[in-house]
């Protein structure tokens, strides 16, 4: 079934294009909540807020757009709002679980695959917010340079260059730490 | 301290990795990174990043897609019963053209359409007060209906328990129950 039809079908309250919906973008929403914040609660309420945001908004999608950059749009600036306004709290939280990880070395954490992925989810969280989101889509959701570009409406060479500044940035950061 | 040349050359490491620059421009990276341990501890550690930047996708959890999928009857709960259809713009108008009459009416701003507004008033009024007296004389002759009808059903009632012979004469002669 189509993006348009499921969504045709969701706007006159059609459980089963709504669940088909949840389906299809679900996973990507939910991807780009956790790592942009790198804490899976949060990301579980962000992920629940944009989707209802989505539905409170069904009207207004106009078909001419994409309906996958609609949704990567609401997700975007849900989570750079979230972001700004409780900035200082999540800062605050991902120092402290810095500090603890210090402070509490485990070795059998260490050999745990489990604790590298947290590690550079934490490190993703502390680029810039637009440098994490296109880093999430090129090298986590594998998008193109020319869907992220056609998402951001940037020409394709600024999401390459800002690609390069996230990787250099990270790779910066785990660099300082050895 | 950085040289030009790094940063140049930082600049298309992502491009290098890629196979997104000309033959050229990769034989010149090439040749930077052979020479230049900190350009490619840099460009090892992206390689490195770049892999398991891939492991860090993951499945929604079951309990999150129970929650999404019940946010259409979630807030279809939430939503008042809309009792009557009373669009805003009407509601606007409404009180807009209230609002206008009370000036005109309190205020003498506009002699004329103050008195045509007292007029109108006094004639509202006047209509009040003739529909309350005609409700008044139907409520009158409802109730004189009502009390006609009721009136002569306990009447029956009453000449039908005066027909009937006394069902126990000893209730008399001992004088009711309290003797």
């Amino acid at each position: 079934m189509e993006a348009t039809e499921i969504l045709a079908r969701c706007k006159n309250g059609d459980h089963e294009a709504w669940n088909m919906m949840i389906n299809s973008y679900s996973k990507s929403v939910y991807n780009i909540a956790l790592n942009f914040f790198a804490e899976r609660d949060i990301a579980q309420d962000v992920t629940q807020e944009i989707f209802i945001k989505i539905y409170h908004n069904l009207d207004k999608f106009r078909e001419e757009k994409s309906f996958s950059s609609w949704v990567f749009t609401i997700s975007r600036n849900y989570c750079i709002d979230y972001w700004r306004k409780n900035k200082k709290y999540l800062v605050n939280t991902q120092e402290l679980d810095e500090k603890i990880s210090v402070g509490k070395p485990s070795p059998e954490e260490n050999l745990l695959n489990e604790s590298e992925i947290e590690k550079l989810r934490k490190t993703i969280s502390q680029l810039e917010p637009e440098l994490r989101l296109i880093l999430i889509l090129r090298d986590i959701q594998d998008l193109s340079y020319q869907e992220i570009a056609k998402k951001f409406s940037v020409p394709e060479g600024t999401v390459k260059s800002r690609i390069n500044r996230a990787r250099l940035k990270l790779a910066e950061a785990f660099l300082r730490e050895e | 301290m950085m040289s030009k040349k790094c940063r140049d050359i930082e600049s298309l490491l992502s491009a290098y990795l890629e196979n997104d620059l000309l033959k050229e421009e990769s034989e010149n990276v090439s040749i930077h990174l052979d020479g230049c341990s900190a350009c490619l501890a840099k460009k090892e550690k992206i390689e490195e990043i770049i892999l398991k930047l891939s492991d860090l996708q993951e499945e929604v959890p079951f309990f999150l897609k129970n929650r999404l999928l019940n946010i259409p009857d979630m807030i279809e709960k939430k939503k008042p019963a809309r009792l009557l259809f009373f669009p805003k713009w009407l509601a606007a108008a409404v009180g807009t053209i209230i609002l206008f009459l009370n000036l005109f009416y309190f205020t003498n701003i506009f002699p004329p359409v103050n008195r045509e507004v007292h007029s109108l008033v006094s004639s509202i009024e006047k209509f009040f007060v003739k529909t309350g007296g005609w409700f008044e004389k139907v409520k009158e002759s409802k109730e004189l209906l009502f009390f006609t009808f009721f009136n002569k059903k306990s009447l029956e009632l009453k000449e039908d328990k005066a027909s009937q012979p006394i069902a126990n004469e000893k209730d008399f002669v001992k004088g009711g129950r309290n003797g």
